[in-house]
């Protein structure tokens, strides 16, 4: 027989060994790419505190398992039939209770927080600064802007203004991703819906390939290609684009 | 080999039947939807009448006493056979071979997506490999461990002779050959490309292979609703003496939960595709914005079936593995109570999170919070299987059997698609990461992890039970750790692809990720020659392996009391249930067989609570 206390020994520091390079892993390594926008801002920090709040609990089952394997496995087959039984211990209940309040403390407090708290960030004020309507086909993309003018080649975005894009689609469900913003939303034919966001760096397709729209529900033949590359610019740059493409320059 | 034939004879006539009513009532020509409709519809009924109805069920209808087929050796698993055994065992093989071609049609995809660029297939055919994947897989998890153990253990394992409606339970299984046939046949007359979530307005506009799709997946869910109401049916009235609810093995609470939700929510799917088939070929346009329909119609329909179907899934494979981590253990299933509660109310759950799946769809955005508030709570329910699973380890007498090794894999793969499942039920992380690979990876660690491990456990521990022999157990044990390990370096890296830019289901994605993908291409290809070692090992098992005591794991349960493989009525009389299944480490015992001479003393009393 194996002593108890090892058991809960090796549990532990497994468990705070675990933790530690989890916790590392979420706050010191860069795990996401490149982030250009302020709604990016708190899907990234969503992301970061669910990690943190997962560590404890993946290293709390895979610490058990582990000591488990260590301690309590025999390592080498057997081929007559094992005799040999543990303890009868069937249920007990103060841990199944500890755990069920663990486990629904756990999930309250990460519905509140990322949850509602993530959810209101990223939504942010019913304000734009400019409204841009985006209609998809297969497999491509077209932009309106307000003064009417229209491009398909590229969307051009102006920094730190606050902006509504409508989205429809003419043909089927596609979806207006741009990673680097991380936003999402489909493009579903007969309604418009719509996606807030603010760009707060400038930069473009060059800088980093996730600055591109690209088609995230599957849409057919060239769903992979349905991608353009996406512009961030300052403001007089962003008029000076809008300019060039009403006078077809 | 002649039931076959006369089934295929009568699918023929069926599908020629079906094609001249279609051109003759002046519906449609010989190529088109309405025809393979019609022709597959009736070709279904000929395959059944062929199969073994008409030698039972029509013939006692005309009056005249049944004649079914009395084949005898192999032969019998080609036949329309009622017995539970035999079922069990067409479907262990059947969906061993679809998971063959599912993974097989993986590896094509992985080859593809190995470099940037075209490589061996253009867009087109990827998108019919990979829609094939879709639901071939889906077809391998949601029947795979239902109707292979849910039919060969369940009976048994509750003392009964067989299921409570053997030929339904036939019927169930025989379904499945039209199924695959429908399927892996729709690439003939144009493949569906639309995946395997078939979203309208796509899935209404694409190539007859969709139609193929639709009638094949409705033909599916018929035997899932069969294959549940049969188990629902037998568990509840065809327990031995003595076997309460109390004292069910966790794997038979496992699979009466999955047909809880088989049996009543199947239909959603079948009604959402039935109306995508009418946009097809009858001119309606329930999701045709520009007739007044609503594509998110489908979704919300679509969802609500197919996230339970999730937990038809997985409930099963929940079952098995604490079943197996159980025996190998030697330890009673720790809080049994609370795990069949635990099960009861993901099947509650399940149904009301479905939403989920569609936070960046353009629905309301006051379904946001709500959603993702109620999936979260599916972690408690969730956690209470790893109280079980753990607890019952908890210093155990482990010993290291192939299926221990799965059971330690299960739980460190279910684990990781737990945690990762936080990030897509949080709206803002899922708004981003909604279908990207990250989504593949969490699905594959939950279904594949979840489900194919369990499976594996399940197939490992009851192999002798089923074949009466041993497979080589070191070449198992080298299967558990090589799969076990590919599994991690195919699927950690696509969580990483799916933060950093990469969408799923593409034929092609930026050069940027062609480092990491080209990692994953490799590992999948190591996982997937895994599984050559797995097949062969079964059958040189099953065939030439040594013959087994007949209790090889000294397990308690009621299937382990009688020889391997178990004779024609699972007992000789019937036994009667005495406690717990889970004895280990107690004097109790959990059953009496009738024709078995008394020799321990008997612990716990028939009729009364343990």
């Amino acid at each position: 027989m194996r002593g108890r206390r090892g058991d809960w020994s090796l549990l532990f520091v497994l468990w705070a060994v675990f933790i530690v390079i989890g916790e590392l892993l979420a706050w010191k390594v860069d795990l996401l790419p490149g982030n250009y926008a302020r709604e990016g801002e708190v899907v990234d920090e969503a992301y970061i505190l669910l990690i943190a709040l997962a560590v404890p609990v993946f290293a709390g089952v895979a610490a058990t398992l582990l000591t488990m394997m260590v301690r309590h496995t025999t390592w080498k087959l057997g081929d007559a039939p094992p005799t040999e039984d543990g303890r009868y211990l069937p249920h007990h209940r103060t841990l199944t209770i500890v755990w069920v309040t663990v486990s629904a403390l756990l999930a309250a407090g990460v519905a509140v927080n990322p949850g509602f708290v993530g959810l209101r960030d990223f939504r942010g004020e019913q304000r734009a600064d400019h409204v841009i309507a985006v209609q998809a086909q297969r497999w491509s993309w077209q932009f309106t802007y307000e003064n009417g003018a229209v491009a398909t080649d590229e969307l051009v975005l102006p920094v730190d203004e606050r902006i509504r894009f409508d989205l429809s689609s003419i043909d089927i469900v596609h979806s207006f991703w741009i990673p680097a913003f991380r936003v999402k939303l489909d493009n579903v034919p007969g309604r418009t819906t719509q996606l807030y966001v603010t760009p707060e760096r400038e930069g473009d397709h060059a800088d980093n390939f996730n600055l591109r729209i690209q088609c995230a529900e599957l849409c057919g033949l060239d769903h992979a290609k349905m991608a353009v590359p996406v512009r961030v610019v300052s403001g007089a740059e962003f008029d000076r684009y809008l300019n060039s493409l009403r006078t077809g320059v | 080999m002649w039931p076959l034939v006369r089934a295929m004879v009568g699918a023929l006539v069926g599908y020629l039947v079906g094609i001249t009513i279609t051109v003759l009532a002046g519906l449609g020509g010989v190529n088109s939807e309405v025809a393979l409709v019609f022709g597959y519809t009736l070709g279904l009924v000929g395959w059944l009448y062929g199969i073994g109805l008409g030698r039972t069920w029509v013939r006692e209808w005309r009056g005249l006493p049944a004649r079914p087929d009395a084949i005898e050796g192999w032969r019998r698993y080609l036949t329309f056979s009622t017995d539970h055994k035999v079922i069990g065992v067409q479907y262990l093989t059947t969906f061993i071979a679809v998971l063959v071609l599912g993974g097989i049609s993986a590896l094509l995809m992985r080859i593809e997506l190995s470099r940037a660029g075209e490589t061996i297939m253009n867009a087109e055919r990827f998108n019919m490999v990979m829609s094939m994947h879709g639901i071939l897989m889906v077809a391998v998890a949601v029947a795979a461990v239902l109707g292979s153990f849910g039919n060969f253990m369940v009976p048994i394992m509750i003392g009964a002779d067989d299921m409570a409606f053997p030929r339904l339970n036939a019927i169930s299984y025989w379904l499945n050959v039209p199924v695959a046939l429908g399927l892996i046949l729709a690439p003939t007359v144009g493949s569906f490309d639309s995946g395997w979530t078939a979203y309208p307005p796509f899935s209404t506009v694409n190539n007859h292979g969709q139609t193929l799709f639709i009638v094949s997946v409705i033909t599916f869910g018929l035997s899932s609703i069969f294959g549940g109401l049969n188990i629902l049916v037998t568990v509840a009235t065809m327990r031995a003496p003595g076997m309460t609810w109390g004292r069910l093995p966790i794997f038979v609470w496992g699979a009466v939960s999955a047909s809880i939700l088989s049996l009543t929510v199947t239909q959603f799917f079948a009604g959402a595709l039935v109306l995508v088939e009418m946009d097809r070929i009858a001119g309606t346009t329930f999701f045709n914005a520009a007739g007044g329909g609503d594509p998110l119609l489908y979704q919300h329909l679509f969802w609500f079936y197919s996230h339970p179907a999730v937990y038809i899934m997985v409930l099963p494979s929940f079952g098995l593995s604490l079943e197996v981590i159980t025996h190998m253990s030697r330890k009673p299933l720790f809080a049994y109570k609370a795990s069949v509660v635990a099960m009861l109310s993901i099947v509650g759950l399940s149904l009301i999170v479905w939403a989920h799946h569609m936070f960046t769809s353009g629905m309301a955005n006051y379904f946001h919070a709500p959603f993702m508030f109620l999936t979260e709570s599916i972690s408690i329910p969730t956690g209470i299987i790893f109280l079980s699973a753990l607890g019952t380890m908890w210093r155990g007498r482990l010993r290291l059997e192939p299926p221990l090794l799965f059971g330690f894999i299960w739980v460190f793969q279910f684990l990781m698609g737990g945690v990762t499942g936080i990030f897509l039920a949080d709206v803002a992380t899922d708004i981003n990461l909604q279908d990207t690979y990250f989504v593949v990876a969490h699905f594959h660690y939950t279904i594949m992890g979840g489900v194919v491990f369990g499976f594996l456990a399940g197939t490992h521990f009851w192999f002798p039970k089923i074949s009466g022999r041993m497979y080589n157990k070191r070449l198992a044990n080298i299967f558990a750790v090589w799969i076990g390990l590919a599994f991690q370096t195919t699927f950690i890296p696509m969580f990483w692809l799916g933060t950093n830019g990469m969408n799923r289901r593409i034929a092609d994605y930026p050069e940027e990720l062609e480092n990491v993908n080209l990692f994953v291409s490799i590992s999948a290809v190591v996982l997937g020659l895994g599984f050559v070692l797995f097949i062969g090992n079964m059958l040189h098992g099953a065939i030439k392996g040594p013959k087994t005591v007949g209790n090889p794991w000294s397990a308690t349960t009621l299937e382990w009391q009688v020889a391997s493989p178990p004779p024609e009525h699972n007992f000789h009389g019937v036994p009667t249930v005495l406690a717990t299944p889970y004895t280990y480490g107690s004097t109790m015992r959990h059953a009496q067989l009738a024709d078995e001479p008394i020799t321990a003393p008997l612990v716990g009393t028939a009729y009364e609570g343990d």
